[in-house]
């Protein structure tokens, strides 16, 4: 039998062949019935959502549409703004993360944040930068921390270029060599889940493909969840989406999730379809 | 939310408008060119043979157009979803009209290779054959301007129609050259345009193919 050419399937069309063909991977982390409420103000109600294991899941909608708020809830971030209310279901693996005996501490621990702008320590270097997590977990020995900084800035694509550099300032590092270096931070805890608000929109085209190069690797270790406004990238980086919008009165809403490459080409919902193709924004 | 103003994204709707209109100006000319190409073989008609030669360019020229307007709108307009369908099946499309009016040039250069020669068996069935692929050709193209699949669908249906003429054809041109071996030029010839036609309704189907994944996002095989 004549040998069939080989053909490369990126990954995020993986994702829909084998969504089409088997089983999505088990969740690393599901909501049931998430509810965000500030005050008497709702302003997320009643979504569903599973997060794949060793994907990346980005979250799409308009302005306001509540996917800042969604992301916040899923490690607890919500827990320090007054008048803040987390109804509903968040399970990191079959751990309910907002259950009364779990420290928001224990939940950061294993869902790391990166933020919108880079956001490293200013007093610190770029070594204490990277193993400060570790350091708040009480670990102290020096060869764990210099392995497990070694690794976080290797895996953050940065390892090279600050290797002789290491206990100089964080903030003498480019905008998006900071933001490989809090992604780094992230990683250093070795967490389950990696959640991404908007990680790219203060970088430069070049620094944006480098992180989004990065992400592809990343979740060969960590289960990635992004917040973009760039559509665009959603569609390039991740594997599965779930897109958010606000109802007529402004409570945000989960319509539809699905893989990446059929939310981008036949998505089940009109307003889904007005949403990706620009027709509402 | 705040009302959106329509058209949303003018300068893609104004693209996709263009890229339709390229389109569908393909499917006319095609439609001529076979009404045309028959008409060479059946009236034996040397300048109308070399009308439908040359007017292939008009048609080969709509399509180059019709990929400009489709890459520019994917590079300058990053659609998705139903936009990025519409573009490539249009873009598809295309290139399946560009195809039968070449199937319209081979059989205009077989009329004026045979023009000089009697007919043979008056030409059989072949009319009707050229008369059935031209019914599909507008049908398909009445189904694109109406965004219909079911009429696309009914319409690949009936290539079935077709080849069934085909077939009964290639019969009776075989049966006339066994019987006289001066009809074999003539025969063969003719042969290769019962050929054409029935490539045109093959394309037909693919066309109609082509407007379901558009319209419902589906791919399914209608042939």
């Amino acid at each position: 039998m004549s040998q069939l050419p080989m053909i490369a399937v990126r990954p995020n069309e993986m994702a829909t062949l084998a969504a089409e063909t088997q089983p999505e991977p088990q969740p690393a982390m599901q909501v049931r019935g998430l509810g965000v409420r500030f005050g008497s103000k709702l302003v997320l109600s009643d979504v569903d959502m599973s997060f794949p294991t060793g994907r990346i899941t980005a979250l799409i909608g308009p302005s306001g549409c509540g996917k800042t708020t969604f992301l916040r809830s899923l490690n607890r971030m919500h827990d320090t703004t007054p008048g803040a209310v987390v109804i509903g279901t968040v399970l990191l693996g079959d751990t309910d993360i907002y259950s009364s005996d779990i420290e928001a501490t224990q939940v950061r621990a294993r869902i790391g944040m990166v933020f919108q702008r880079a956001n490293p320590f200013p007093t610190l270097s770029i070594y204490d930068n990277v193993v400060s997590g570790l350091r708040f977990n009480g670990i102290r020995k020096r060869a764990i921390l210099d392995e497990a900084a070694e690794g976080a800035l290797r895996a953050a694509a940065l390892w090279d270029s600050v290797e002789h550099k290491l206990r100089t300032s964080a903030m003498r590092l480019s905008g998006g060599e900071q933001q490989r270096l809090c992604i780094a931070r992230a990683l250093a805890i070795e967490p389950d889940v990696l959640l991404m608000d908007e990680p790219t929109s203060a970088l430069d085209p070049i620094a944006t493909m480098r992180i989004e190069a990065l992400l592809r690797k990343l979740c060969e270790r960590v289960s990635i969840i992004i917040v973009t406004h760039n559509m665009q990238q959603a569609a390039r980086v991740s594997d599965y989406c779930g897109f958010l919008m606000v109802d007529d009165a402004r409570v945000g809403h989960l319509i539809e999730t699905g893989p990446t490459v059929s939310i981008f080409s036949k998505p089940r919902d009109s307003r889904t379809e007005d949403y990706v193709t620009g027709r509402i924004g | 939310m705040d009302a959106i103003p329509q058209p949303a994204r003018p300068v893609l709707e104004e693209d996709l408008e263009r890229i339709r209109s390229v389109t569908l100006a393909m499917g006319d000319l095609v439609d001529q060119a076979i009404h045309r190409a028959t008409d060479a073989l059946v009236r034996r008609d040397v300048a109308i043979a070399n009308e439908v030669i040359r007017g292939d360019v008009a048609v080969n020229a709509l399509q180059a157009d019709a990929r400009q307007l489709c890459f520019t709108a994917i590079i300058t307009q990053a659609p998705v979803a139903r936009d990025l369908r519409e573009i490539m099946g249009f873009q598809h499309m295309a290139g399946e009209l560009e195809r039968m009016g070449d199937h319209c040039v081979n059989i205009a250069r077989v009329a004026r290779d045979l023009a000089d020669l009697p007919p043979l068996g008056d030409y059989v069935d072949i009319p009707k054959l050229s008369q059935q692929v031209a019914v599909q050709v507008r049908d398909i193209l009445s189904a694109l301007v109406a965004h219909d699949v079911d009429r696309a669908r009914a319409t690949a249906a009936r290539d079935d129609l077709v080849n069934r003429l085909y077939h009964r054809l290639v019969d009776e041109l075989i049966l006339l050259m066994s019987e006289n071996p001066e009809n074999v030029y003539r025969g063969t010839n003719l042969i290769a345009v019962c050929q054409n036609f029935e490539r045109i309704g093959d394309r037909v189907t693919n066309l109609a193919e082509d407007l379901v994944f558009l319209e419902a996002g589906d791919i399914e095989e209608l042939g």
